[in-house]
């Protein structure tokens, strides 16, 4: 749905986005990870149209990025703010109003908005009563308001507490199979296992990394798996089959991560050591997005 | 369009019901009347409290001109002798005893305000005034000057200043009218754009330190927002000033009716009560002000007036979408400063020149030049044209006030562009010159 081909961005002192392309499908959620200043808020200002990129081109659904997309397009930015000394439901409107929404409609959408997330009472407080993570909730709802295709969202969760978190992580949910496009930007690893299909990862300026989550998962897997048994044995003899990275003892059990030579199965471990030892537990080591993202962002610097 | 409208609905609604707008709205009339009254207040009590009843007691045969009462010093000449008068003072109603005791014209001394209070310095010098005056009077009596030519040495003079129009007609105007004029829009002017140019300035800073701005660019260009603050605090701000205007002219006549009415009776009371003298000075200074009177008749009115409001609104939006640029250039309020400098010297600059350089010679090139400059011009202009100004000029000046404002506009919504979006960082001039070739 948006195609993202090329792009270079330069500031003064320094290249924020060199040669970034991605792909964004319909109605998927892709997680846009990288670093601080990597360049992810710079690259979502060129696809909401606040900056534009020296050179590259964004497309939506096959059209080149113009005025009408901005309608369609719902975005949570990082630094977000109310204005302070408005009431709530007055601001809602205006923003709404501002997307193209009628009064009226707006209306509608926002009542039934500020029902499900429990917020009517909010109607005609002003902005700096209300707490940051109510504030946020009150930003979401603005956000998602015109029922946008595509909604990008910088750090959605940051500021709030985890029912909260838990309450938006459900409407994004919900949302999604309702058709929405999400592009959602983070530092928090385990929301992106928890909501992505596809991620990319920029690192200074670049793209370092992309594909579905379970792809990049897989290709990082690397044989290794924790296994715990009851009995005295030394994993030591067993070197021909596998290399011992930890050890430890607890509560007379034995728990060793262990990587397998190659070519040898999960199965040959099990053989060495079912003769000596009562195997309780074995699991594959499968990397977190956390690992991933700080082993790839080490890496690269 | 219809995002500038609301826009503007907004700006002008969420400062129209902003508490700290309507308590301005209501109380500056209360406070402009209150001045006045207290003003009107204090010149009256000014004259009542200071009138002084004075017994005097003349010794002297040569002085034969007698003191005159005035409106705050009344004089009652007595034949009580000083010593049973100065006895007797706290049984009557006079406050001093002026003895005057016999002294030859030429040297004048001896001469006594006696009291249970001692005279103030305004008092005694009032009365030494008034004895100067007398014995002038009577010595140039003596010298064979009669009343009646005494009378002829007063003299008030009103200079009425014609211009000759293009077909040798002349043309009724006064300089003084010209001036109150240029004054009352100039001061206007120079408020307006303070006022609520600044307002704009706020406006932006504010969107910027909320973060809100972010959220608002992702839905309408810059372009939209700034002409939406704009126009929208402009309306703010002519609400408030018609609203001054009708509430002070309100309150001020209701205050007159009710508390300056009686007021003003025992002040025509005073005023029967003094003597000639006071009554001429009145008449000698209603002169002048029938002429101004007269000569504001004669001023095309209807068109300065148009003129007015059209450099008026000009002059506010070129000056706010300066203070926008300003706005978006900085990241808090204490960092304006710098900034408010280049910006405000033009306007004061103008203010300045406008009042001494054009009003003195106001067909020569600076007042032209000034009246030119859209920078200068709301002010400059203003000031030339009670005096007569061609209309090829004042279309040009007109012109380049639109033209101006135009270009700033661009130019500041560039530069709005830029650092609307820069937090924390300084914006580099590179960075704006090259904010300044992009194309959207």
């Amino acid at each position: 749905m948006l195609s993202v081909k090329n792009i270079v961005k330069q500031y003064a002192n320094h290249r924020a986005l060199n040669d970034v392309s991605l792909e964004v499908e319909r109605g998927k959620i892709f997680g846009l990870l990288g670093p601080n200043g990597a360049g992810k808020t710079s690259l979502i200002r060129i696809i909401t149209q606040i900056t534009a990129p020296d050179s590259g081109e964004v497309t939506i659904n096959g059209q080149r990025l113009n005025v009408d997309h901005i309608s369609q397009i719902g975005y949570l930015p990082e630094e977000r703010g109310l204005y302070k000394k408005m009431e709530i439901g007055e601001q809602v409107m205006y923003l709404a109003r501002l997307k193209g929404l009628s009064s009226q409609e707006a209306t509608k959408r926002l009542k039934y908005w500020f029902e499900k997330l429990e917020m009517q009472t909010w109607w005609n407080k002003k902005v700096e009563d209300l707490s940051k993570g109510m504030q946020q909730k009150v930003q979401f709802v603005a956000t998602v308001l015109h029922k946008p295709e595509l909604i990008i969202l910088d750090e959605p969760f940051s500021g709030f507490d985890p029912v909260n978190a838990d309450i938006i992580k459900n409407e994004i949910l919900e949302l999604n199979k309702q058709g929405a496009t999400f592009i959602f930007s983070t530092h928090r690893m385990e929301s992106v296992e928890e909501l992505c299909d596809n991620i990319a990862l920029i690192h200074k300026s670049k793209k370092i990394l992309d594909g579905s989550v379970t792809d990049i998962k897989s290709t990082y897997r690397n044989n290794t798996y924790w296994l715990e048994y009851d009995g005295e044995y030394d994993p030591g003899n067993a070197t021909s089959i596998f290399d011992v990275l930890e050890l430890k003892k607890v509560l007379g059990k034995t728990i060793i991560k262990v990587q397998l030579r190659p070519q040898q199965t999960a199965n040959q471990v099990l053989m060495a050591l079912l003769p000596h030892v009562a195997i309780t537990r074995l699991d594959e080591v499968i990397p977190t997005m956390n690992d991933i993202f700080i082993d790839k962002v080490k890496n690269v610097s | 369009m219809n995002k500038i409208l609301l826009i503007i609905e907004r700006e002008y609604l969420s400062r129209v019901k902003k508490k700290s707008f309507i308590i301005m709205t209501l109380l500056a009339p209360i406070i402009i009347a209150g001045f006045y009254g207290l003003i009107i207040y204090f010149s009256i009590q000014g004259v009542n409290g200071t009138f002084t009843k004075i017994a005097v007691v003349n010794e002297n045969k040569t002085l034969t001109e007698k003191l005159v009462p005035t409106k705050n010093t009344g004089y009652v000449y007595v034949n009580t002798p000083l010593t049973q008068l100065k006895s007797s003072l706290k049984k009557t109603n006079y406050d001093y005893i002026l003895y005057i005791p016999d002294f030859k014209l030429d040297n004048p001394t001896g001469i006594q305000v006696l009291g249970s209070k001692q005279a103030g310095l305004s008092l005694s010098s009032r009365i030494s005034d008034d004895i100067e005056e007398l014995i002038r009077n009577q010595k140039l009596k003596q010298s064979g000057i009669s009343q009646a030519d005494l009378e002829k040495l007063k003299s008030s003079v009103d200079i009425s200043v014609k211009k000759i129009g293009e077909g040798g007609t002349d043309e009724d105007s006064s300089a003084g009218a010209s001036t109150i004029i240029a004054y009352v829009a100039g001061i206007l002017m120079f408020m307006f754009i303070m006022l609520y140019g600044i307002q704009v300035m706020r406006g932006v800073i504010e969107e910027k330190t909320s973060r809100i701005i972010e959220v608002i660019i992702s839905s309408v260009k810059p372009f939209q927002l700034m002409m939406g603050k704009i126009i929208g605090i402009a309306l703010v701000g002519l609400t408030q000033f018609i609203l001054w205007i009708l509430l002070t002219t309100t309150i001020s006549a209701v205050a007159v009716k009710v508390f300056v009415s009686e007021k003003d009776l025992k002040q025509n009371e005073m005023v029967q009560v003094g003597a000639k003298k006071a009554s001429q000075v009145a008449s000698s200074t209603s002169g002048p002000m029938a002429g101004i009177q007269k000569s504001l008749t004669n001023l095309p009115v209807g068109k300065i007036v148009v003129v007015f409001l059209f450099f008026f609104i000009g002059g506010y939006l070129f000056y706010s979408a300066l203070y926008a640029a300003i706005g978006s250039a900085v990241d808090s309020e204490t960092e304006t400063q710098q900034f408010m400098m280049p910006v405000m010297m033009p306007l004061f600059l103008g203010y300045a020149l406008s009042l001494s350089v054009v009003t003195n010679d106001p067909y020569g090139n600076i007042a032209f030049w000034l009246s030119m400059i859209p920078f200068t011009s709301p002010i400059a202009m203003m000031v030339r044209l009670p005096y007569g100004v061609p209309d090829w000029q004042l279309a040009l000046s007109m012109g380049l006030l639109v033209v101006g404002f135009i270009g700033t506009v661009w130019v500041a919504s560039k530069i709005y562009r830029v650092g609307i979006l820069m937090y924390g960082k300084k914006t580099s001039l590179k960075e704006m010159v090259k904010w300044f070739t992009y194309k959207n």
